[in-house]
C-alpha cells in the first residue's frame, strides 16, 4: 500500500501530465522523495504484525450486572429488581461471575483467553457521558488534551505510516484517534468508500477530481508541510489548522485509502455466520479488512445503548448478548483465517453505574466498571480486585485500577511501544499481556 | 454591545448572512436580499411575515387528530387485552406482538414523514432564520425519535421550538421541562419521590443552561428531587404534576433552599452567572465561528442578561456586528449535513428534491432530523467531516446534480453495509437494534425507487444555452452560484480547463451536470 507521500509522488504527477505543474509542487515532491526514505522504519503491521481492536460500550456499561458479585449480599440488597441470581451467572470465582447472556466470553475465560479487569476507573471521576468518554479517549483525566491516546500512539510509533494505520468503523471519528499527524480514517461501508463519478469519460473527470482534492497551497513551506498536515484533536483538527486545510487533508486521506480498502474488503468473504446487529457487522468488516491484509494496527468499533436509566434488565442483557454473539463470530472468523493470534480486543466504557437501582428499575451514572481483554495472546484471568459494595463514595464504587494502566499494558505488551510518551505518565502495567 | 457594521454592504456579505442565518439561496434571492441593505435584511430575518403555522402539518400531527387517535388506540388496546384473556398464552403473545409491530410500522412511516415535512419547510420557508433556530434548539435540547418513538410528540416539540425560536430562552427551558418528548427521552416521567432519576437534573445543568463544571454533584442530587412527580399521560400526551410522587421536602440548590418544584429550580439556574454566557457562546459558534474571543462572549452575555434571556436582540447584535462579516468568518464554517443538503437544493433551484433519497442522504452524512445521536446533540464543525462523510458528500452531490440517468446504481444496502446503524449505536439510546436493520432495508428500497426517476436539476435555467458558448463565463456563473465568492486561481483554472475540454460541438445538460458535480466534489464547497 502506498503512503501519502508515495501516492502523491507517483499518482498525481503521473496522472496530471496534461497539467502545468506549478514550480512549488515540483520542489515539494523533490523533498518528499527524501522523506519517503524513512518508510522502512514505519510502524505499520505488514501482514504479520499485531492488531488491536478497541470496542466501545457507549453509554456507561453497568459493570455490576456484567461482572456480577453474586456472592455479595450487598449486591442483592442494593438491587432488588436488577440483581442477577446465582443461577443467572457464569461463575468465574467464588465471588464474581459473568452475566449469563455472555456464554462465549465465559468459555473464553475457561480457555484462558479472556482477561477481566475489575474496578477500573480514574481519580475524581466525571459522570457526564461526554466528558468521561473524552477522558477515556484522550487518556487525560484533566481532559485538556487535543489528541487521543491512539492518535498519540500513531504519532509516536507509526511515523510515515499510511492513513489506514487506524480505521474506525464509524461514521464519526473517535476522539481517541485525534493525532498531530495521522488520525487514521473512518468508513462505514467499503462499497461506498470511493468517489462515484458515473457518466462517460470517467478517467478524465477523475483526474480533475484528483487535482481538486489534493492539498496545494502557494503559501506553504516547501518541506511538505501542506501534505503532512497536522490533524486530530477534539473534533478532528488541532488549533490553528484552518477548516480548509483540514478538509484538504481529509480529502487526500480519503483518496489514498479508498481504492485499497475497496479492493481488500472485496477479497475476503467470511464463511462464519454473523448476526445482523450493528456490532456484529462492524466486527465482520474488521475481520474482512484483516483478512485482506490492511496494514492497520488499530481498529475501532462501537456498541451503543448502555445508558440504562430505565427498565435496565432486558435491554442490558440483550446488549451483552449481542456483544457476546458478535465476538463469537469474530473470533471464529479470525481463527478460520489464521489471524487469531494476531488480534487482541479490548472493551471500554465511559463509566459504570450506581450500585443501587433507581425508581425506574434502571441505574444512574456511577464510576468504576470492568474491562475485557480478549484474544489468544491474552493471559486470561481476573485482574485487580473487585470493588467493595459497602465501602462507597457517594453511592459509587471506588476504583482500584487506573484505566491508563490497562492502556499501558496493551501499548507495551501488545503494540510493543513505550507507553510513557503516549500516556504522558507512568502507570502500573497488569500482567494481562504476559 | 459588539461594534456594529454599517448599513451599506456587499453582495458577498449579503450571501454570507443568508447562508448563515438561513440556508443560502439562488442568485436571484441573494440579489433581492442584498437590495434591502444590511439592517433591513437582518430585520426581515428576525420579523418574518410568514406565520408560525404557515405550513400545514401532516394530518396525524394535528392536535385534535392526535388526541382522537390516542383515545382510539387506548380503546383498541383495552379490547385486545380483553380478547387475550380467552387465548392460549402463545396466541396472546402473538396478538400482542402483532399489535406492537403494527404500531411500530406506523411510527416509522410517520417519522420519515416528519423528517420530510421539516426539511421541505427549511427549503421553502420565507422565514429561514426561524427554521435555522428550530434546528439550533433541536440540537441544544436534543431528543431522539428512536427513544421517544411517537412522532407526534417529536412534532409537538418541533412546534415548541418554533414558537419560541427567537423568544425567551428561559420560557423555552420551562417548556422543555414539561415537553412530552423530552420527558420520555430523559425518563422524567418515571422519577418519583424517594427514588429520583437524575437524568434530567444533570442534563438541564450540564447541557441546557450552565455548561459542564458550573454545578456540583450535590446540586444535581438535590435538583433531581425537585424534578420528581412530573407525569405524562401517554394516552393523550398531557403532562401534569402529581403532588403525591413529588418530593415536597426542602432542597438546597446553588445555596438557595426551599420546597422547590421543577420550575423553581429552573428559576434558580437562571440566576447563575453561567446561564448568561452559555447560550450566547453557543449561538456565536452556531452562526459565526468556534472558539469565540472571551470579550465577545462577555459582551453578548451582558446583552442577554439585560434582555432577560430574550434571543431576538442577541441575534440582531450578532448579525449586525462587524465581527460577523470578518474575513476569518466568511466562508470558513463547515456546513452541517442539513445545511449542505438544503443549500445545495436551493442553489440548484430544485422544485422538488427526491424525498426518499434525502432521508437516506441524511443518514449517510451523519445528521438525521429528529435523531440526534445523544442528549448533547450533534458534534459540529470538523466533526462532520472524516474520510467517510466527505466521500459521501461528493457522491450525494453526484446523484443530485446528475440524476438517475447518469449515475450508476450505488452499492446495494446488503448485509455488509452498516451505513446508518453505526451512528444509531450512539449513547443514550435504548433502542431496538434489530428494528433498525429492517428500517435500513426499507430505506434502501425507497432509495432505489427514488433513484429510478430522479431527473436532476433544470440546467436550461441554471446554465442558459448562450452562457455555454463561453466556458469561462459558464464557470464564473456557476462559481458565483455555488460559492458566491471568487475562487482561488487553481480551482477556477481547473474548472475552466475541464469546461474547455468538454466544449466540443455541444455543451449538453450532461456536461453542465458533470461540471456542477466537480465543483461540489471539492473541499471548498464544504465551507460556508
Amino acid at each position: 500500500m502506498k503512503t501519502r507521500r508515495e501516492f502523491l509522488r507517483s499518482t498525481i504527477l503521473g496522472a496530471s501530465a496534461t497539467w502545468t505543474v506549478p514550480m512549488f509542487v515540483e520542489r515539494t515532491f523533490a523533498d518528499l522523495h527524501m522523506g519517503a526514505r524513512d518508510l522502512a522504519t514505519q510502524g505499520v503491521t505488514g501482514k504479520d504484525g499485531t492488531i488491536l481492536v478497541v470496542l466501545q460500550l457507549a453509554g456507561g456499561n453497568d459493570g455490576l450486572n456484567t461482572l456480577v458479585p453474586y456472592a455479595d449480599d450487598a449486591y442483592h440488597s442494593a438491587r432488588p429488581r436488577l440483581a442477577k441470581k446465582e443461577k443467572q451467572i457464569i461463575k468465574l470465582s467464588d465471588h464474581v461471575g459473568l452475566n449469563d447472556s455472555m456464554p462465549f466470553l465465559g468459555s473464553m475465560f475457561k480457555e484462558g483467553n479472556l482477561g477481566v479487569v475489575q474496578g477500573v476507573g480514574y481519580p475524581n471521576p466525571n459522570r457526564s457521558h461526554f466528558v468521561s468518554t473524552s477522558i477515556w479517549e484522550t487518556a487525560d483525566i484533566q481532559n485538556r488534551s487535543s489528541t487521543g491516546w491512539i492518535g498519540r500512539y500513531f504519532d509516536n510509533a507509526c511515523t510515515g505510516a499510511d492513513p489506514t494505520v487506524g480505521i474506525s468503523l464509524n461514521k464519526t471519528q473517535p476522539e481517541s484517534f485525534g493525532a498531530a499527524r495521522n488520525p487514521g480514517v473512518c468508513l462505514s461501508s467499503p462499497e461506498l468508500y470511493r468517489w462515484i463519478h458515473g457518466g462517460g469519460e470517467k478517467a478524465r473527470a477523475e483526474e480533475f477530481f484528483a487535482s481538486l482534492n489534493s492539498p496545494e497551497d502557494d503559501d506553504s513551506p516547501v518541506d511538505g508541510a501542506s501534505i503532512d498536515m497536522p490533524a486530530g484533536g477534539k473534533v478532528g483538527g488541532i488549533d490553528g489548522e484552518s477548516n480548509l486545510a483540514f478538509l484538504e487533508r481529509v480529502a487526500m486521506d480519503a483518496r489514498v485509502s479508498s481504492a485499497k480498502i475497496l479492493e481488500l474488503a472485496a477479497k475476503h468473504r467470511t464463511k462464519v455466520n454473523y448476526e445482523g446487529t450493528p456490532i456484529a457487522r462492524s466486527l465482520n468488516m474488521v475481520s474482512r479488512l484483516i483478512a485482506g491484509g490492511m496494514p492497520t494496527r488499530v481498529y475501532y468499533v462501537s456498541h451503543g445503548g448502555f445508558d440504562t436509566h430505565n427498565q435496565q434488565v432486558n435491554s442490558h442483557d440483550r446488549l451483552l448478548g449481542q456483544l457476546d454473539r458478535a465476538l463469537k463470530s469474530f473470533f471464529a472468523d479470525l481463527k478460520a483465517q489464521g489471524n487469531d493470534k494476531r488480534v487482541v480486543l479490548m472493551t471500554f466504557s465511559e463509566f459504570g453505574r450506581r450500585v443501587g437501582e433507581n425508581a425506574s428499575a434502571g441505574t444512574d451514572h456511577g464510576r468504576a466498571s470492568c474491562m475485557f481483554l480478549a484474544g489468544d495472546a491474552v493471559k486470561g484471568g481476573l485482574y485487580g480486585s473487585h470493588p467493595s459494595l459497602t465501602d462507597l463514595d457517594q453511592g459509587d464504587l471506588k476504583h482500584s485500577v487506573d484505566f491508563r494502566g490497562v492502556y499501558a499494558s496493551v501499548l507495551e505488551g501488545w503494540l510493543k511501544t513505550p507507553a510513557k510518551p503516549v500516556l504522558k505518565g507512568d502507570f502500573a502495567r497488569l500482567g494481562v499481556m504476559g | 454591545m459588539l461594534p456594529a457594521a454599517p448599513d451599506e454592504w456587499t453582495i458577498q456579505e449579503a450571501a454570507h448572512l443568508l447562508r448563515r442565518a438561513g440556508f443560502g439561496g439562488s442568485p436571484a434571492e441573494i440579489a433581492s436580499f442584498h437590495a434591502l441593505g444590511r439592517y433591513r435584511a437582518v430585520d426581515s430575518l428576525l420579523s418574518p411575515a410568514e406565520p408560525v403555522d404557515a405550513f400545514v402539518l401532516p394530518e396525524w400531527a394535528k392536535r385534535e387528530t392526535a388526541a382522537a387517535e390516542m383515545r382510539e388506540r387506548a380503546v383498541a388496546q383495552r379490547e385486545m387485552r380483553r380478547s387475550m384473556q380467552d387465548m392460549t398464552p402463545e396466541r396472546a403473545d402473538r396478538t400482542r406482538r402483532e399489535f406492537n409491530q403494527q404500531q411500530q410500522r406506523l411510527y416509522r412511516q410517520r417519522g420519515v414523514e416528519a423528517q420530510g415535512w421539516w426539511l421541505r419547510r427549511m427549503l421553502y420557508t420565507k422565514a429561514p432564520l426561524r427554521e435555522k433556530m428550530v434546528l439550533f434548539w433541536h440540537d441544544h435540547f436534543a431528543s431522539s425519535i428512536q427513544k421517544v418513538r411517537q412522532p407526534v410528540l417529536m412534532m409537538g416539540q418541533n412546534e415548541l421550538f418554533r414558537r419560541h425560536a427567537t423568544g425567551s430562552f428561559k420560557d423555552l427551558t420551562h417548556g422543555i421541562l414539561k415537553d412530552p418528548a423530552m420527558m420520555l427521552y430523559l425518563d422524567t416521567q418515571t422519577s418519583k419521590k424517594g427514588k429520583p432519576n437524575e437524568n434530567f437534573a444533570r442534563e438541564v445543568m450540564e447541557l441546557f443552561t450552565l455548561g459542564e463544571g458550573n454545578y456540583t454533584e450535590q446540586d444535581i442530587k438535590e435538583a433531581a428531587r425537585a424534578f420528581t412527580g412530573y407525569n405524562l399521560n401517554r394516552q393523550n400526551g398531557t403532562v401534569f404534576h402529581n403532588r403525591r410522587q413529588w418530593d415536597g421536602g426542602d432542597k438546597t440548590v446553588f445555596g438557595r433552599s426551599g420546597k422547590f418544584d421543577g420550575d423553581d429550580v429552573i428559576e434558580v439556574l437562571f440566576e447563575q452567572a453561567a446561564a448568561a454566557s452559555y447560550v450566547p457562546r453557543k449561538l456565536w459558534e452556531y452562526f459565526a465561528a468556534e472558539n469565540p474571543p472571551e470579550e465577545g462572549v462577555a459582551a453578548l452575555a451582558r446583552s442577554f442578561k439585560a434582555a432577560d434571556f430574550q434571543v431576538e436582540p442577541l441575534l440582531r447584535e450578532i448579525f449586525r456586528s462587524q465581527a460577523f462579516y470578518s474575513d476569518k468568518i466568511v466562508r470558513n464554517q463547515i456546513k452541517s449535513p442539513i445545511q449542505f443538503l438544503v443549500q445545495m437544493f436551493k442553489e440548484l433551484e430544485l422544485e422538488s428534491p427526491p424525498h426518499a433519497y434525502t432521508v437516506s442522504a441524511q443518514q449517510q452524512l451523519g445528521q438525521v432530523l429528529f435523531t440526534p445521536p445523544n442528549v448533547a446533540g450533534w458534534d459540529w464543525g470538523k466533526a462532520w467531516i472524516n474520510t467517510n462523510t466527505l466521500l459521501t458528500r461528493y457522491n450525494v452531490a453526484g446523484f443530485i446534480t446528475k440524476g438517475s440517468q447518469e449515475t450508476p446504481k450505488p452499492a446495494r444496502n446488503n448485509g455488509d453495509d452498516s451505513m446508518m446503524t453505526m451512528d444509531d449505536a450512539g449513547m443514550g439510546m435504548d433502542m431496538q437494534m434489530e428494528q433498525m436493520d429492517r428500517r435500513q432495508m426499507r430505506v434502501s428500497n425507497q432509495l432505489q425507487r427514488a433513484q429510478q426517476n430522479w431527473d436532476g436539476p433544470d440546467y436550461e435555467k441554471i446554465a442558459p444555452r448562450p452562457l455555454r458558448e463561453d466556458p469561462e463565463k459558464l464557470v464564473d456563473s456557476l462559481v458565483q452560484r455555488f460559492f458566491q465568492t471568487p475562487l482561488g486561481a487553481k480551482e477556477r483554472g481547473a474548472f475552466v480547463e475541464y469546461a474547455v475540454s468538454k466544449k466540443g460541438a455541444i455543451f449538453t445538460n450532461k456536461e453542465v451536470g458533470e461540471l456542477c458535480h466537480l465543483m461540489m466534489s471539492t473541499p471548498h464547497y464544504q465551507l460556508d
